[in-house]
């Protein structure tokens, strides 16, 4: 056992063990304590005077509890029953969990940036410092995407590597740019309008951009199918110039919230659906490397060795689909709770939930072919690339030319 | 009872093709692509803007089709019953067998089986070391559940993990089937309906829309709004809108309570939302400065979605909407926004003999830019579209009468006046229409910027059609409060099976049915020993789950082979 600790880094040692362990357990009593915060702290829970608890003296006393507390038990059981640290679930969440505490550490960095109260103001917020992070977001997400391209055609050079440096630098990027907004939505009219960045078009962009990024580049470490980043990030980089036009439009300021969008069924119900869109965008890229590959093998091409092979890109594809499917399910109910709620009704027929359940019945049909008909190959490669078109439709294509329920996500 | 049989006999094929998954999938299909339609054709709109927009054959076409409320038409209704019929026969025909299957105790494995099985390794050893395979491989096969069987000279071990896996199937289908019933018993037994209620007064009516008209219906209780207030944001977006609602049940106020958007208020079974508000029939005081050249000034006084009628000149103002405030952002494109409140307008249709109807919006307070006063202005739409508003300033400040009375006095001294030289003789008839208002050499402070309000008055006033310009007075605003009332016994059954999809699917799409099998075959005194495996899903993983075990077993393997050597 000492062996294997001492041929490793500090740095795999973090990922495993007691550490991972440990700090697993931390993480969790972290959230418990934001949980506990919320139902017996202050003067019980509201949407902004949460916010405001949880990073002041309340916060640091209900999270800090709870993260040191759950970490000492962590150690003691650990103490007893050594074996317990060899669990998978630790070892799996703990990484994501830093990935979250990093982000959050680098949007604290940044508002360390951001210009005096006297410079922002509603009315004009070209000074805020996100618009430059959200920047160096896209600049990263289409430097990765040619990367990737240039990898098929130089697969032995370091250019592969930049690829990747480069998406997991523009997934963070987002991510830090996203909270920074949340964070700069507080820092006019008062804090008034503060609330979460998944309100409007172009907020939910980024944070698309970043959920499809992290769903391939798990692929990527797990399945080495590198050749397919060419195509997801390439999907991503249309997503970026998209996003660009949007900004250019003024879809990018932070506006107030409508009185249904108050509400924690938001910060809910958006992310989820985005998982949902963005695992199917990650299906789709799956499915044209899949049809590419066979495009070139039926031309005999040398390009194909740097592809995964046929097998492995159709179980990638289904896997996104297994991701996305049930996220988007989970996605759609919410909605219908948040819409049962607000709207007087849990389903209205309005366009956005039809056509969520079309995206839904598309995939659905989709996994029945699989599953039961055991269907394989070129058809549900194009499935994927189609399904996603409608995908495509239902979060842009009903905001742009449909009416309805949900038109607060309209383009003006 | 050979009736019997035969009943079973016909009914069987038809059975067996409505559980079948080619009808499965092409339902989905089916109904993917009608619900398409009824988000491209908007749904339950006027009838007459159908008949506008598609013409008399296709606007007939569509409407025998129930294209215009689709998603409860028979066809569409029927669709989701077949749907729902199909997941039964589905149900019906496959639980009973995956059930025997899951309780299946089959642990040995044909050898026709194994050759189709493209994870195996095969050893050969000693028959000295046969029982320690059996022990070491159990030992490596802890996490599983294990089972043996001994035939003849052939032992087996068979290891599962995610048996039931099948769980999944079962709970995502009858999942799907318990949410249709939900909706069905949501639209069978619940309603949903809108009830405006003006502040102050009582409302016990629910409307709402049926395939294309509307129709009422009685709740057993009455809703009154006592108080109904907004908060604006500073870019005059609403941020809240409140009302104080009491519940009262057969004469008694049983239930006192404010609710807002996303919080409603639940009693006997029925929540409360509230959904809109607008203006509850607001008391309006319009000046009407006449155009007939007295320079007299009426006024009126009407509610909203009231008429008023002027019986002297036959004009009509059907007042339609008042707004109390009027946020616009008045910085140019691309500049920091400047966001300023234009005050309170009202809205009205004006009609009279011998006059175009127009739709105006008259505002009560003079325009200000960069701090000057420009004077009233009102927008006004010759078609009648409000998105069609051209604004039109009338130059004067019409909150001081004095201004009215200086641009009539200065319309007559204009008239007098010698026009060989324009400069000169506005001048001229200014300063003594001054000299009428004021008296003689007596001038108001800002009189300079008076000078210019009434200049560009004289140029739009005199030429407007009407025999009097209506400007908004004053006025007692009145809101209503837009609820939304709805029952709905099959919620509950709806989240029931949602809960139940949600499980379903992710034991069905996560947990995936692995089978490894060891089988030892022994042969005088040589054994041949094989490990299979096999997986319903998730190949990548099983590959890698397999070889990890195998190359343990491998180990172990060589373990003791090197022991039968020594």
């Amino acid at each position: 056992m000492t062996a294997i600790v001492e041929s490793n880094g500090l740095w795999e040692n973090m990922y495993q063990g007691r550490a991972a362990f440990v700090r697993y357990w931390a993480y969790i009593g972290l959230m418990l304590g934001a949980v506990g915060l919320a139902m017996f702290g202050g003067d019980g829970y509201t949407e902004n005077g949460y916010i405001f608890q949880l990073v002041g003296q309340d916060g640091l006393m209900w999270l800090g509890t709870g993260a040191l507390l759950a970490a000492g038990l962590a150690i003691g059981v650990s103490m007893l029953r050594p074996e317990v640290v060899n669990g998978h679930i630790p070892k799996m969440m703990v990484s994501w969990f830093d990935g979250g505490a990093l982000m959050l550490i680098l949007m604290g960095l940044l508002t360390l940036l951001e210009p005096s109260a006297a410079m922002v103001s509603y009315e004009d917020q070209t000074n805020l410092f996100a618009a430059n992070v959200i920047m160096t977001m896209n600049v990263l997400f289409l430097f990765s995407a040619i990367c990737y391209i240039a990898y098929l055609f130089a697969p032995e050079s370091f250019i592969g590597g930049m690829a990747t440096a480069a998406a997991w630098g523009g997934l963070y990027a987002g991510g830090a740019a996203l909270l920074l907004r949340w964070y700069e939505s507080y820092l006019f009219m008062d804090g008034e309008i503060g609330h979460a960045p998944v309100s409007n078009i172009y907020e939910v962009f980024i944070l698309l951009f970043c959920i499809v990024t992290i769903i391939y580049l798990q692929w990527e470490k797990r399945y080495e199918a590198k050749a397919m980043g060419a195509f997801v990030m390439a999907l991503v980089a249309a997503g970026v110039f998209f996003s660009i036009w949007l900004e250019s439009v003024g879809q990018a300021e932070i506006k107030p919230l409508v009185p249904a969008l108050q509400s924690y069924w938001m910060k809910i119900h958006v992310p989820m659906n985005f998982v949902g869109y963005g695992s199917f965008a990650v299906a789709c890229g799956a499915g044209m490397a899949y049809l590419t590959r066979m495009w070139l093998e039926a031309r005999g091409s040398k390009m194909v060795a740097v592809f995964p092979s046929l097998e492995a890109l159709d179980q990638l594809a289904y896997k996104s689909v297994a991701v996305g499917f049930p996220a988007f399910t989970l996605a759609t109910i919410l909605g219908a709770a948040w819409a049962a709620e607000a709207w007087g009704g849990y389903w209205s027929w309005d366009p956005k939930e039809t056509w969520a359940l079309i995206v839904w019945l598309v995939y659905g049909a989709y996994l029945h072919v699989r599953i039961s008909h055991g269907w394989h190959g070129k058809t549900l490669a194009w499935w994927t690339v189609i399904a996603f078109l409608v995908t495509v439709f239902c979060f842009l294509g009903v905001n742009m030319y449909l009416a309805g329920l949900h038109s607060y996500g309209r383009l003006s | 009872m050979p009736a019997m049989s035969n009943t079973t006999d016909y009914l069987k094929p038809i059975l067996l093709r409505l559980g079948s998954m080619s009808l499965a999938i092409t339902l989905l299909t089916v109904l993917a692509l009608a619900s398409v339609i009824g988000t491209v054709l908007l749904q339950n709109q006027d009838q007459a803007d159908y008949l506008q927009q598609f013409g008399p054959i296709w606007y007939w076409v569509f409407r025998s089709l129930g294209l215009f409320d689709m998603y409860h038409t028979w066809w569409f209704l029927s669709l989701l019953g077949f749907l729902m019929l199909s997941l039964s026969v589905c149900l019906w025909r496959n639980v009973p067998r995956f059930l025997k299957e899951m309780r299946s105790s089959k642990v040995a494995l044909s050898d026709s089986a194994m050759k189709h099985m493209k994870h195996a390794h095969h050893w050969a050893i000693k028959a000295q070391s046969a029982e320690n395979v059996l022990h070491v491989a159990k030992e490596r096969l802890k996490e599983w559940r294990i089972r043996e069987e001994q035939r003849g000279d052939v032992s087996y071990i068979r290891a599962d993990k995610g048996k039931y896996h099948k769980w999944g199937y079962i709970c995502v289908h009858s999942a799907m089937l318990v949410i249709l019933i939900g909706g069905w018993m949501s639209v069978q037994f619940g309603f949903r309906g809108n009830m405006n209620v003006g502040v102050g007064s009582k409302e016990s009516e629910i409307s709402f829309l049926k395939g294309t008209s509307t129709e009422y219906m009685k709740m057993p209780f009455e809703v009154q709004c006592n108080d109904f207030s907004i908060d604006f944001y500073p870019n005059g977006m609403p941020k809240e809108f409140k009302s104080n609602l009491t519940i009262i049940d057969d004469g008694k106020e049983v239930l006192t309570s404010d609710i807002i958007v996303n919080e409603p208020l639940y009693y006997k079974g029925v929540r409360i939302y509230q959904a809109s508000f607008g203006d509850g029939g607001s008391n309006i005081h319009l000046k009407l400065l006449k155009l007939d050249g007295s320079g007299d000034i009426d006024s009126a006084e009407a509610k909203v979605y009231t008429t008023f009628k002027d019986e002297a000149t036959g004009i009509t103002l059907e007042m339609t909407d008042f707004r109390p405030h009027n946020v616009e952002n008045m910085a140019e494109a691309g500049k920091a926004k400047d966001f300023q409140d234009l005050g309170p307008s009202v809205d009205f249709v004006m009609r009279g003999p011998g006059l175009k109807p127009v739709k105006i919006r008259s505002f009560q307070d003079a325009f200000e830019l960069n701090g000057e006063n420009r004077g009233n202005f009102m927008q006004v739409s010759f078609s009648g579209d409000a998105k069609e508003f051209q604004s039109m300033a009338l130059g004067l400040d019409m909150s001081n009468p004095q201004e009215w009375e200086l641009l009539q006095r200065f319309m007559i001294h204009l008239g007098d006046a010698d026009l060989s030289n324009q400069q000169k003789a506005n001048m001229q008839a200014f300063k003594a229409a001054m000299d009428d208002v004021f008296g003689k050499d007596k001038r108001p402070d800002n009189f300079q910027a008076m000078a210019m309000r009434v200049l560009q008055a004289v140029q739009v006033i005199p030429r407007l059609p009407w025999p009097y310009i209506p400007v908004l007075d004053d006025y007692d605003q009145k809101y209503y409060t837009g609820l939304q009332l709805a029952r709905d016994p099959g919620m509950n059954v709806v989240w029931t099976g949602s809960a139940l999809l949600v499980i379903g699917l992710c034991i069905m799409l996560y947990v995936s049915h692995r089978k490894l099998w060891l089988v030892v075959r022994r042969k005088g005194n040589d054994v041949s020993i094989s490990f299979v495996g096999l997986s319903n899903r998730n190949p990548l993983n099983f590959d890698r789950e397999f070889h990890e075990i195998l190359s343990l077993i491998n180990d172990d393997m060589q373990q003791l082979k090197k022991g039968e050597t020594v």
